[in-house]
């Protein structure tokens, strides 16, 4: 029998669990902490013995011969310094990766410091537990996009790097913002640390060409930014690489993040996703509708570029492998889907270097998609009217 | 209950040992969990321990869950993993208030409040609140919310009947009985 009294209390129920708005991000990491593998503690027993049968061993052998304890002490000594650096390699002014795929790590420190003599600034990354696989994109400013909200962040300095570790946890003593206030590295900032992916951007008073450098014992990523003038770095800065325009006035490819659009008014409607092959070029074209009564705007838009094609899904954080090996991520800030889009929110083209589309998130007014490539590419991105349009050329070989 | 195709590809994967498949499962049914302990235990930091130890528990036992919907299964998990937390939580507090260091606790209420219907879940026992969550929230029959909570219908019956009472009670809604 149901009452009055039973439907407010199914009201209620229902009521108060909504207010439990979504499943919480640290809830869904502790689950994930608590499936990941444990190799080293299920190990612990086995190196507990065999440490004590090495004891064991010494112990006998010194019994027999005591200079065997100078040979071990010496070799251990060997084993636990830390492993010298490797010859320095040359700085170069393209995006670069490393690391090791599928390695967790959690970043303990952050530090900044001059090496003006030898003609760089210094950052290094220590981890504990080996070096997690990492991306290092240059772009021509210093502002950055928070990764999972979208919010912009503009750092100190007027060129940027940004790097990103898929599989990096951070340390509870790593500051989130750091600014050294050296003469080429600015401001060291996070911009990211969602379900185990950790992005820092790192403003630069200008562009300027980098060397990545991984060492271990401790381990730690070293990314040295070059210093303008400085002797020994062995190329020299060079500005941030340009390619001619492709026979037409549309403006020169660059490899370089973009930006543009204005985030005002209400939310433009996303109606069309287009992809096409064009001499020279790649073309990804979003298409707005706005709202009724609305006046019709380009939505704010980043497009970022990443040296792989794995991304993470806004908001569930879910990973996401595309096709390519190189990848843009493209976020409008103002823009949504849900209502307006029926078309796939999953093309695989297989173009000359656009290998996939993805959406990746729509979720309040923040629309992200994500495009796997076969190469890393220059690009440029147009912004047409009528309808409003935003345009994204990917440059082909 | 069967599950559509989809579901089911993703159940084998997480058999696999496919942890992003486990994590597709928490995405799905890992709200409505949280929400029903959260309604049950009446702290959220407690919720959030049972629905953790809830999909531990169910990635270390997928070998239990037969060719079904996975969502009664957790559920079932759910249900014990809420309850047990709160007998711990419940013994840790009855200890600590009886030396003094921790007050509060389940409120006080005088025969003559009127509460409203959220403090007056509170008062109710954990088994109650179990089964008018289960029966009233995740809309369950009396015969599904018994089999989840692994007890007999009539006991479902008698704790449903045993918490309006006590609610209107509480509410002062006593009279809509009559």
């Amino acid at each position: 029998m149901s009452d009055d009294f039973e439907k407010n209390l199914r009201d209620h129920l229902h009521h108060e669990a909504e207010e439990t708005r979504e499943f919480p991000r640290r809830l869904r990491g502790r689950i994930r902490d608590g499936i990941a593998p444990r190799t080293r503690a299920r190990m612990v027993p086995q190196l507990a013995l065999a440490g004590a049968l090495v004891l064991v061993a010494v112990a006998v052998l010194a019994f027999r011969n005591p200079t065997i304890i100078n040979v071990v002490t010496t070799d251990i000594k060997s084993i636990l310094q830390p492993s010298p650096s490797p010859t320095p390699k040359p700085f170069t002014c393209s995006d670069q990766s490393g690391g090791t795929l599928g390695q967790t790590a959690q970043l303990t420190a952050i530090r900044a410091a001059s090496h003006e003599s030898d003609g760089y600034d210094r950052i290094v990354f220590d981890f504990n537990g080996g070096i997690p696989s990492w991306d290092l994109t240059r772009q021509e400013s210093a502002t950055f996009v928070r990764d999972a909200s979208g919010q912009q962040v503009t750092l100190d300095g007027n060129a940027g790097l940004k790097l990103v570790f898929p599989g990096a946890d951070l340390g509870s003593s790593v500051p989130a913002d750091l600014m050294p206030g050296l003469k080429g590295v600015r401001e060291i900032a996070n911009v990211g640390n969602f379900e185990r992916q950790l992005s820092y951007g790192i403003g630069l008073a200008s562009s300027q060409c980098v060397r990545v450098l991984e060492l271990s014992g401790p381990s730690r990523l070293v990314v040295d930014v070059a210093t303008s003038g400085g002797p020994s770095a062995t190329a020299a800065p060079t500005p941030l690489p340009t390619a001619p325009p492709s026979g037409t006035d549309l403006g020169p490819f660059t490899c370089l993040d973009h930006s543009g659009g204005t985030n005002s008014g209400s939310a433009m409607q996303l109606t069309a996703v287009r992809v096409a092959h064009q001499p020279g070029f790649d073309r990804i074209v979003f298409e707005f509708a706005p709202q009724a009564g609305a006046t019709a705007h380009v939505p704010a838009y980043t497009v970022s570029r990443q040296a792989s094609a794995k991304f993470v899904k806004d908001p569930s954080g879910l990973p996401v492998t595309m096709r390519g090996s190189s990848g843009l991520r493209i976020v409008f800030q103002g823009a949504s889907g849900v209502t307006s889009y029926s078309g796939s929110r999953d093309l695989t083209p297989n173009l000359p270097v656009v290998q996939e589309v993805e959406q990746l998130g729509d979720f309040e007014a923040v629309l992200s998609w994500g495009a796997g490539l076969s190469q890393a590419s220059c690009i440029r991105t147009l912004e047409l009217t009528n309808p409003t349009r935003v345009v994204i050329d990917v440059q082909t070989p | 209950m069967l599950m559509d195709p989809a579901l089911g590809r993703v159940i084998a994967r997480w058999r696999d040992g496919d942890r992003d498949a486990f994590e597709e499962v928490v995405d799905r049914y890992g709200l409505q969990l949280l929400r029903t302990a959260r309604l049950i235990l009446r702290d959220e930091a407690l919720a959030e321990d049972a629905i953790q130890e809830t999909f531990l528990k169910a990635w270390q036992r997928i070998g239990s869950l037969r060719d079904e919907d996975p969502g009664p299964w957790l559920t079932r998990i759910a249900m014990n993993e809420s309850i047990s937390t709160y007998r711990r939580r419940h013994r840790f507090q009855a200890l600590t208030e009886r030396f003094g260091r921790l007050g509060g606790g389940r409120r006080e209420v005088s025969s003559e409040a009127r509460l409203d219907l959220a403090l007056a879940l509170d008062q109710l026992s954990i088994e109650q609140r179990a089964a008018v969550a289960l029966h009233y929230y995740q809309d369950l029959s009396v015969e599904e919310t018994a089999r989840t909570l692994k007890v007999p219908v009539d006991t479902v019956k008698s704790r449903l009947k045993t918490a309006l009472r006590r609610l209107r009670e509480l509410t002062g809604s006593e009279e809509a009985l009559a």
